[in-house]
């Protein structure tokens, strides 16, 4: 592991749960303990109803590919040597849509509808971040 | 029975500074902007009483502007932001505000500044870099800006209908026809298929010419009564219609956002207000961010049903001798990228009958602003004949 290179800011109070259940292996998310809503990203109060009673809960990590489009661009040390990037947004069975990528699907084969199911990708300062294949 | 702000308003005054590499601040650019339209509307800038605001990526330009261009007693002042669709809200606050005298004459007024010396055109779009774990997913992703997220939109369009690159390409490839014949316009050379597949991808399915220009320079456009605006230097182009609509969170599934943008809401209300319907316009300016953009926002008016916008504008429809001349002056792809001031000032020019060489018929101009990843649209309806 090479710990010189940071990729991720390390997280803080607020979003370190999400980060905490990646390295986990889990897709961690915030519901809402008053009317179950589930939200992305980090909320202080339910988008849903108001509540400021949010709680952290492993997420089915299942969902259907809404869109995807292939970034050939390098905006970051992580997409050195790996464009295309399949980009993607993710709507999850709970509700949520999430950006993220798309990862071990041929550019040609990834279509709008889709299954996907989330995996985890570790970068070399041993972040954890989630990202999705075809299910 | 005649909406009562249909035909209330009327423009009577438009500002374009020089356009693109011009290395002054966004602050200096919009008031150079205010001055030009004074000039051209014949007013002094002691009859200037209202002044609204807005300002691009930058963000640069605000309430300090009134100082700077020494207006002493203004009745209306503010700064707006709504993205892209700021210039035609703008518009419409200004309608209000002179329609129920607030104001006699109100600046809209736009100023930007993204391009620095020795920089690259994008950068100042792509921010990275976020200190914020959570917000530093995206770059890290690769959603850097706005760019992703219409290239997934406009991917998402592929999958469902079919729409192909050639349907891109073609809107790109009229506008830049439309560029040639407006001195204006940055991009004029010619443009061919060949030459819009070789421009480098950015994010597939978008090459770098299925994206805006990134322009510094400033416009304004000043509002005023319609019974005012006759007596003035420049042909009335008066406010038939307008509407705003705003998309809820698109982070949450159970919608289409990237599909059904908030201009299908919008536009019927705009119409209802001008008492015109869909054949009544005889041409448009579409806010182009992306080429899929003036796709999507045909779609969303009704010109075609959706999932058509491709095969619709394939047939030479928006073209020069087209049935709906579409960007006339070549769009924020071709000519400058002053957010919805871009096609804002050409619908005033269209209006006034001054577009020479590039004139179409100007009997209703049904224009867009559209902002955020089609979060926030406004819809103006502007024509030389009052109701």
């Amino acid at each position: 592991m090479n710990n010189e290179i940071s990729w991720l800011p390390e997280p803080d109070e607020q979003n370190r749960p999400f980060f905490d259940g990646a390295r986990d292996g889990e897709l961690r998310l915030q519901r809402c303990g008053d009317c179950g809503g589930w939200m992305y990203p980090v909320k202080q109060r339910c988008q849903h109803c108001g509540s400021t009673s949010l709680d952290w809960h492993a997420a089915s990590g299942r969902g259907t590919l809404y869109s995807h489009a292939r970034l050939q661009r390098v905006y970051h040390p992580r997409h050195e040597g790996r464009l295309p990037i399949i980009l993607a947004w993710v709507d999850l069975e709970e509700g949520v849509r999430i950006a993220t990528n798309l990862v071990g699907c041929d550019p040609a084969e990834a279509k709008a509808g889709m299954p996907v199911t989330v995996t985890f990708e570790q970068f070399p300062d041993d972040a954890v971040i989630p990202v999705f294949q075809p299910a | 029975m005649k909406h009562p702000m249909n035909s209330a308003a009327a423009v009577c005054g438009l500002g374009l500074t020089d356009m693109g590499r011009v290395y002054r601040s966004a602050e200096d650019l919009a008031a150079e902007a205010v001055y030009l339209a004074l000039e051209d509307a014949g007013l002094a800038k002691s009859e200037l009483d209202g002044l609204l605001i807005n300002a691009g990526v930058t963000d640069s330009v605000s309430i300090p502007l009134h100082i700077t261009l020494g207006l002493k007693e203004l009745n209306v002042l503010t700064y707006m932001q709504g993205y892209g669709s700021s210039a035609g809200q703008m518009i419409q606050y200004a309608s209000m505000a002179v329609a129920n005298g607030l104001a006699n004459y109100v600046c809209c007024v736009f100023g930007d500044a993204p391009l620095k010396e020795g920089q690259r055109t994008g950068s100042a779009y792509a921010r990275a870099g976020r200190r914020n774990a959570m917000a530093s997913l995206y770059p890290i992703y690769g959603f850097a800006g706005a760019l992703p997220m219409y290239a997934l939109a406009a991917q998402r369009h592929m999958d469902l209908f079919g729409t192909t690159q050639d349907h891109l390409a073609t809107v790109a490839l009229t506008q830049r026809r439309w560029a040639a014949m407006n001195p204006r316009a940055t991009k004029r050379e010619p443009l061919d298929l060949a030459g819009y597949n070789a421009s480098p991808w950015v994010v597939e399915p978008f090459h770098i010419l299925d994206c805006c220009l990134v322009s510094n320079g400033g416009v304004a456009v000043i509002v005023t009564t319609a019974e005012r605006a006759r007596d003035l230097k420049q042909p009335p182009v008066f406010v038939r219609g307008f509407a705003q609509a705003h998309n809820h969170d698109v982070g949450l599934t159970g919608n289409d956002p990237l599909i059904h943008g908030p201009g299908a809401r919008a536009a019927p209300r705009a119409l209802a207000m001008a008492d015109a319907t869909l054949a009544d316009v005889t041409q448009c300016q579409i806010y182009d961010c992306y080429t899929y953009t003036v796709i999507t926002t045909l779609e969303d008016y009704g010109f075609c049903a959706k999932g058509e916008g491709g095969p619709f504008l394939a047939e030479g429809r928006l073209a020069p001798g087209g049935a709906l001349p579409t960007n006339t002056g070549g769009g924020e792809l071709s000519s400058f990228y002053m957010w919805g001031m871009t096609p804002i000032s050409e619908a005033v020019i269209q209006g006034r009958g001054q577009g020479e060489e590039r004139q179409a018929a100007n009997d209703l101009i049904m224009v867009s602003g559209n902002g955020g990843v089609l979060n926030y649209h406004s819809t103006l309806l502007l024509s030389p004949e009052a109701a």
